[in-house]
């Protein structure tokens, strides 16, 4: 069986080699911080979530089949520690039942929008509102946007992440980009 | 031919669909402007999506976890090593001291011990046969120096020798356990 790079780095984790685990989390911590950041939106819970998430995966890494990509069962541990968490939030629930764009949060983002105004908007600044706007949409839509541009996965791996069939990811995500590009035609944000 | 629904505009801009599919959409997109501004919409949406900016996550993350992962095994380990590493030394010393393989007591434990299940039967037997090899190379090497050099070891000389290689053990044991853990709590 030929071992992938992440494979060769958990090998060298299970034979008790310190360094290697350091390697493995240097290579994820970014994505998996930033993902955990969009989607509790809090530093510091975060920062511990990211914390928990990487002890947990050295706590079950003997149990890793290695005929399975690492990055997809890692990420689908990272979801549920995710999930559960803005689960036991009750603030998080009502959005995840939620199809339409929170008004309030809306708001915020449109600050950016009329300090400056569309014309003189940088791409920077594009980039900014775009991401906001994300940040607006309800949480079943925006985790998966999350999955795909953030962690940069395929539909089938979001699927296993998320536990949902590979049609039903394809038809969120799209439902998610449909309203961002509402939202986007509306603020008169394209070029 | 209709205008595209944005799932094929979408479809097309993530490259899904067979070569045919997409040579009709792309044919639809150079005639129907009003599809091609669709079109430009999502694609400057994917463009600007498929290049996030990321956070840099605060260092003290992966410090705190290698902390923690790291720091609570020793600490345990530890423990069960001065725990056996002394086990070990006390053992040797009263068992080389009054020669207990030749001991009426322990002679008369081991046999009860076969009529036992208790886990301290099996724990002096291990002892006992782990002492017995190590008497018979004792006996051994005694042999060979005596031939060879006609030096006669004493039990003493191989006891002092057991009880330095303990010594060295429990130093190693010491090295690799307990200065890492310390180092990382500093």
């Amino acid at each position: 069986m030929i071992l992938d790079d992440d494979q060769v780095l958990i090998k060298n984790i299970l034979g008790g080699k310190k360094s290697s685990f350091e390697e493995l989390m240097k290579k994820y911590n970014k994505k998996i911080y930033n993902f955990v950041l969009r989607m509790v939106r809090d530093e510091e819970v975060s920062i511990e979530l990211t914390q928990d998430f990487f002890i947990k995966i050295f706590s079950v890494l003997h149990k890793y089949n290695f005929q399975y990509k690492f990055s997809t069962w890692a990420y689908r541990i990272c979801y549920n520690l995710v999930i559960d968490y803005i689960r036991r939030n009750q603030a998080y629930v009502d959005s995840l039942n939620d199809d339409s764009i929170s008004q309030k949060r809306l708001v915020e983002s449109k600050n950016i929008i009329s300090e400056n105004g569309f014309d003189k908007l940088e791409k920077d600044e594009i980039k900014e509102y775009l991401w906001k706007t994300v940040d607006l949409i309800p949480l079943k839509y925006r985790e998966l946007i999350w999955l795909r541009y953030l962690q940069e996965l395929k539909y089938d791996e979001i699927a296993q992440i998320a536990d949902l069939p590979v049609g039903t990811v394809k038809n969120r995500i799209f439902k998610a980009k449909e309203l961002l590009r509402k939202e986007i035609e509306k603020d008169g944000m394209f070029e | 031919m209709e205008c595209l629904s944005n799932q094929q505009i979408q479809d097309y801009i993530e490259k899904n669909g067979s070569f045919v599919e997409r040579s009709i959409i792309r044919d639809h997109l150079i005639v129907c402007e009003k599809c091609q501004l669709r079109y430009k919409q999502y694609l400057q949406m994917e463009n600007i999506l498929t290049d996030p900016e990321y956070v840099v996550p605060p260092e003290r993350i992966e410090k705190n976890v290698m902390k923690k992962i790291y720091s609570r095994f020793p600490a345990y380990s530890s423990l069960l090593s001065l725990i056996a590493a002394s086990f070990v030394l006390l053992v040797s010393w009263i068992y080389i001291y009054f020669d207990f393989a030749n001991n009426s007591l322990i002679q008369a434990l081991k046999m009860t011990s076969d009529n036992t299940s208790s886990w301290i039967a099996s724990v002096i037997k291990i002892i006992s046969t782990i002492f017995s090899s190590v008497y018979a190379i004792y006996k051994t090497v005694s042999k060979f120096f005596d031939i060879l050099f006609n030096i006669n070891i004493g039990i003493e000389i191989f006891s002092l020798s057991i009880l330095i290689l303990t010594l060295i053990l429990f130093y190693a044991i010491y090295q690799l356990v307990f200065k890492p853990s310390r180092r990382q709590k500093i």
